[in-house]
């Protein structure tokens, strides 16, 4: 029974997690935005999801909200910030995600400040763990089959050529048309919706929101998921998620069974940190390498031009 | 119709105190090769960045088909047809040759948000129209055994290539070349520029830097000379070669 439990709640960590690694993989990965913030959007989502259930609001109405507003948080943050140089970019989300969570913590009035907030379940406990939690990877895994099916339509797409165009060269994107302030704004809008979805999805799962689960360290966790699975890829975000939650809940896990001198949890930030050097050394590109933009007509093409190859050689 | 495509008068920009444009009055009409050529320094390159918006006139304005662009973005600029290739190629590298070709196409429907997701098959007809034309494009320049790889695997003359290549792909009404032929082979920079001269029967205007004067020469209807920010000497090539003044500012007599 204990190691089942392990699991499912092993498989809904990677579920949320996912979701935040391909909203970032979209940012940074196609468009080239240091979002070192994200922990913002995520805060903004669950601290929602957590505030309107209380209220009696329906849990589907809860997480699209979430979502909105981290939405529009992303725009109203990105229309200042995106004027800087990437660098600038990072450290000012990455101020912005540290100020939202000290005035969670000192507004008291808010949701409870230090001690945080309980969320209304949606799924009632029936006495078998496990259904409730077969229940949640299944919320859990259709939000995050909708979100990699709208950022995989995104990557093979014109508009996903126009993103990488714009972090491959901003000033050849913009003198070839592409209004780059724009484009930088809609991926940010959208990178924040879906870690806002996440972060819904994460409150309802623990049943209670609290500042200390919004630390810094989230955003680079989700970072070193990106980085690891390889950026601009889709499939490695879901990659990264899964190797970082692995090790990052199998400490946890691990400290039932085995008994060291050092706590396991602290361990994970050693083999987090070694994780991220060993890819950075030997492969810079992260485990999956850039996807190739996959269109209906690109497709038609190559195909045809492999065919005349195939032909030519025999 | 204008008889004039771009007209520029008394366009000055300076960086600090130094004028790298000082006063620059010119025109292009519909369908003409222009020649800019001068010293290295001599501000070509910035007046180019200032017509294209990546630079704001201090002094002066531009005018284009008639309308004042002196206060366009970059893109809307591209918008009304003027387009460029840099002088240094600045390609996206990690994206394929092909790929590089379909940024620069205009008005492609998928390049918004909402139809890329919601209205796929409204682009992907029109996608297979726009590789048509950038394979037609790439082989022109002898670049489309190469459409899949990534542009960073070609050599530097072929990005040179690919950056004109991108330039023509938008369909400009006014294409600013920068070098074209510069790390070109002869016989391919004069491919090139026969190219040049059969687009601009069909109305294409070109402004183009070269120092390959033996080329660019050929192919010019007009040809100004700037020196210091200044434009010193215009007129057709064999004008410009027979005036004192460009050998003193240009071949240095």
């Amino acid at each position: 029974m204990g190691p089942l439990l392990y699991v499912s709640d092993l498989i809904v960590y990677i579920g949320i997690f996912g979701i935040v690694a391909l909203s970032l993989n979209l940012e940074f990965g196609f468009a080239g935005l240091a979002n070192f913030g994200k922990v913002a959007f995520f805060l903004i989502g669950a601290y929602t999801y957590a505030l309107l259930s209380q209220i009696g609001v329906p849990f589907y109405l809860c997480l699209i909200a979430g979502a909105s507003i981290s939405a529009i948080f992303g725009l109203l943050v990105s229309l200042p910030a995106l004027r800087l140089r990437a660098d600038y970019l990072a450290i000012a989300v990455l101020a912005f995600g540290e100020i939202l969570r000290l005035i969670v913590k000192s507004e008291k009035w808010l949701a409870g400040g230090d001690w945080g907030t309980p969320v209304s379940p949606i799924f009632s406990y029936t006495g078998s763990y496990i259904i409730y939690r077969l229940e949640n990877i299944g919320l859990v895994f259709l939000c995050l089959f909708i979100c990699f099916l709208v950022v995989q339509l995104l990557a093979n797409s014109p508009y996903g050529r126009v993103l990488r165009a714009i972090r491959e060269d901003e000033v050849a994107a913009e003198a070839l048309g592409k209004n780059r302030s724009k484009y930088k704004a809609q991926a940010f809008m959208l990178g924040s919706a879906m870690a806002g979805l996440a972060g819904g999805l994460y409150a309802q799962y623990l049943q209670y929101v609290l500042p200390g689960m919004f630390m810094p360290m989230v955003t680079f966790t989700v970072w070193i998921m990106v980085l690891v699975g390889g950026p601009a890829n889709n499939w490695g975000a879901l990659l990264g998620a899964a190797l970082v939650q692995i090790i990052a809940r199998g400490t946890n896990i691990a400290k039932d069974y085995i008994a060291l001198p050092i706590d396991l949890s602290d361990l994970q930030y050693i083999m987090f940190g070694a994780l991220i050097i060993l890819v950075l050394l030997y492969r810079p590109q992260g485990l999956l390498k850039e996807s190739t933009i996959k269109t209906k007509a690109l497709k038609l093409i190559r195909n045809g031009k492999r065919a005349v190859k195939n032909n030519g050689s025999k | 119709m204008e008889k004039e495509l771009l007209r520029i008068t008394g366009v000055s920009k300076h960086f600090g105190g130094v004028y790298a444009v000082n006063g620059v009055s010119l025109d292009i009409n519909h369908g003409g090769i222009c020649g800019l050529v001068g010293p290295n320094g001599s501000g070509k390159t910035t007046l180019f960045n200032t017509i294209l918006g990546l630079h704001r006139p201090d002094e002066g304005t531009i005018y284009f088909n008639g309308k004042c662009i002196n206060n366009l973005a970059p893109h809307q600029i591209y918008e009304l047809g003027v387009v460029n290739a840099f002088q240094l190629p600045r390609l996206f590298y990690n994206l394929s040759v092909l790929d590089n070709m379909l940024v620069a196409a205009r008005g492609h429907q998928g390049d918004r948000l909402y139809n890329s997701l919601f209205l796929r098959g409204r682009w992907q007809e029109q996608e297979k129209g726009l590789i048509e034309e950038a394979l037609d494009i790439l082989g022109i320049v002898e670049l489309a055994q190469w459409a899949f790889s990534p542009a960073g695997e070609l050599s530097g003359g072929q990005r040179k290539l690919l950056e004109v290549a991108r330039g023509l792909m938008a369909k400009p009404r006014l294409l600013l070349l920068d070098e074209p032929a510069a790390g070109i082979n002869p016989v391919l920079g004069k491919k090139i520029f026969e190219g040049i001269e059969d687009l601009s029967q069909e109305g294409l205007s070109f402004f183009i830097i070269e120092h390959r004067l033996e080329i660019l020469f050929d192919f010019a209807h007009w040809v100004y000379v700037m020196d210091k920010g200044k434009i010193v000497v215009e007129g057709k090539p064999e004008e410009v070669l027979e005036d004192p003044a460009f050998y003193q500012v240009y071949l240095g007599e």
